[in-house]
């Protein structure tokens, strides 16, 4: 039974169809990549997929409940985590309040944050000590307390995917984690992907343009083209899959 | 704090000693100011919580404390002062006051949290400029609303007097007991900002489409802080209301929620400290510049000038002083400090 199934979905904007008839599953505990040309519809589906487009039609279930058009925070809450290909940190937040604020995102302020009874403090503790092993797994303990947009590229990068982590997802997208970064950044990260997916058993759906990147990293790749599944099989398959060397890799594709 | 009863011993006797002694210190002039920095002070710290905390940007925060003045005077008026009678009959008068003041106070910050239960439900759809006007709107509505009603004196405005009880003196300007409520306010505006689950309010600032991503409930958290703030804004308006014992819409007008506004953003978006500092120095600044006559407003407004020119990012930018500090810091960092 996949943990998310996607049955023909399909996004319009108006006149432009963004996702047609797309079948994406994930089966849990998988590392699967979405690739494809700009403009195919991978951050789309990841909207639709977060909640944040609703699919024009065609099912989205996660975990046998159909979250089509749920709006996001309880799409969280079903236990899907994202990050934005744009970073989209709490800026002006030190790391540790980021990951804080989504560790207590499911519990709301209230009274029991005004009167402060007995165990508030205690739990508070708890709280932030989530935070700070997640932090620290991460290797970012060094700049718990630094601000946000004060960290380098690469540390606000991983800070989103803590931040992610934080809500205890059992699913994880992950959209072009590895955009702007250079090749040896790209190794680490994609020692870090792997490491997520043994380290806190969650399944990963990632985005990238670089086919080299998902190529040794992924169970299974999926290709998007024009809003619409083109290919989708194991790496070594995709890459010679001779309409995604046209449409992606261009035509010398062996060498991309 | 092993004892914390010590401590509330000791600030209400330091409450009931401002109260008693300050009117034989100072002539009422600098009371009368001191009340206006008080109830300027609480409503700047409360819509703080919802342009400076929660990223809203809302400008009809007058309104909301027009309602907690009104509805409050109103009670007061058609039903307090004969209870304030029938209480002074069998307790001491300055403890059947103490009993009875706070009620207008709580029923006027409820009136208003339900007003802004109403407003923020429909404008927390807008966005920026869009809630903004709406805000700004919904202010006027209310006061052009409250000038329509007889019953509350309509245009000529409203005495806190009683025809039934004319014994019952419905004004309250103990100076002390009005700063423990706005510190108290302040408190609870604090504490709920700085905890765990207050950083929704503030992750909703950064980015409403990262704060759904991460579970955050966002307009939900948005009515929340609208609720909560225009509670304290009712809080403030009866605390002026019931200080100065007369109420007119004219009070309530758009400039002054601009003026609450301007305390926020000179303060700092963000900082508590700042909106406290500004609503101080900006409500003091036009009297102590009284003697430069007509020049003051000049003045005034050159302050704020320079201030912004200096410091665009407010006063005290996103940061807390003195106690507000500690009550920012993590306990980790407490540590890290020491």
């Amino acid at each position: 039974m996949p943990l998310l199934e996607i049955r023909g979905l399909t996004v319009r904007f108006g006149g432009l169809t963004a996702v047609a008839g797309l079948d994406f599953s994930v089966e849990p505990g998988a590392l699967v990549a979405l690739i494809g040309p700009n403009g195919a519809g991978k951050t789309t589906a990841f909207n639709v997929i977060t909640g944040i487009y609703a699919p024009s039609s065609g099912s989205v279930r996660f975990d046998r409940k159909e979250i089509g058009g749920v709006s996001p925070h309880r799409i969280c809450a079903h236990g899907i985590a994202r990050t934005f290909q744009n970073i989209r940190l709490f800026r002006s937040l030190t790391a540790l309040e980021n990951v804080r604020a989504a560790v207590a995102a499911a519990q709301r302020s209230g009274l029991r944050d005004v009167v402060r009874g007995p165990g508030w403090s205690q739990r508070e503790q708890a709280l932030e000590e989530r935070a700070l092993e997640l932090l620290t797994r991460l290797g970012l303990e060094r700049v718990a307390d630094t601000k946000a947009d004060a960290l380098p590229y690469g540390e606000q990068r991983r800070l989103e995917i803590a931040r992610a982590l934080a809500t205890q997802p059992r699913l994880l997208l992950l959209d072009e984690p590895a955009a702007g970064m250079n090749p040896s950044e790209k190794e680490a990260l994609r020692g870090l992907v792997a490491r997520l997916r043994e380290e806190f058993g969650v399944s990963i759906v990632l985005i990238d343009h670089d086919v080299a990147f998902v190529m040794n990293l992924c169970d299974r790749i999926s290709v998007l083209d024009h809003g619409e599944k083109i290919a989708e099989g194991p790496p070594e398959v995709v890459r010679r899959d001779p309409q995604v060397i046209e449409a992606y890799l261009g035509n010398n594709g062996e060498s991309a | 704090m092993r004892r914390p009863w010590i401590g509330l011993v000791l600030a209400a006797a330091l409450l009931v000693l401002l109260d008693a002694g300050l009117p034989h210190v100072l002539n009422p002039y600098y009371l009368t100011i001191l009340t206006r920095i008080g109830v300027a002070v609480l409503a700047a710290v409360s819509l703080q919580l919802i342009n400076g905390f929660t990223g809203q940007f809302s400008i009809g925060h007058a309104g909301f404390m027009a309602v907690g003045a009104y509805v409050s005077a109103a009670l007061s008026v058609y039903l307090g002062a004969g209870w304030l009678v029938a209480l002074g009959a069998v307790l001491p008068v300055p403890l059947a006051r103490a009993l009875y003041f706070p009620v207008p106070l709580v029923a006027g910050g409820l009136a208003a949290a339900l007003a802004g239960l109403g407003v923020g439900i429909p404008a927390l759809r807008l966005r920026g400029d869009y809630l903004a006007i709406a805000t700004l709107g919904f202010g006027e509505i209310i006061r052009i609303a409250i000038l329509n009603v007889d019953a509350v004196g309509g245009a000529r405005g409203f005495s806190l007097t009683s025809a039934a009880q004319p014994a019952a003196d419905l004004r309250y300007d103990g100076l002390g007991a009005i700063y423990a409520v706005v510190a108290l306010s302040v408190l609870v505006i604090a504490r709920l900002v700085y905890s765990t689950g207050g950083l929704a309010f503030r992750a909703v600032r950064e980015d409403e489409t990262a704060a759904e991503s991460v579970g955050v409930a966002t307009t939900r958290v948005k009515v929340e802080a609208f609720v909560v703030s225009s509670f304290f804004a009712g809080v403030a308006g009866a605390l002026f209301a019931h200080s100065e014992g007369y109420v007119h819409t004219n009070s309530f007008a758009f400039l002054r929620s601009f003026e609450i506004v301007v305390f926020v953003v000179l303060g700092g978006l963000g900082s508590i400290s700042g909106a406290i500092l500004a609503a101080t120095v900006l409500t003091a600044a036009p009297e102590v510049l009284r003697g430069l006559g007509e020049w003051r407003m000049i003045l005034y407004s050159l302050l704020l000038i320079v201030t912004m020119i200096l410091r665009p990012q407010g006063l005290m930018g996103q940061r807390e002083l003195g106690p507000l500090r500690w009550l920012a810091t993590r306990p980790r960092q407490r540590h890290a400090a020491a």
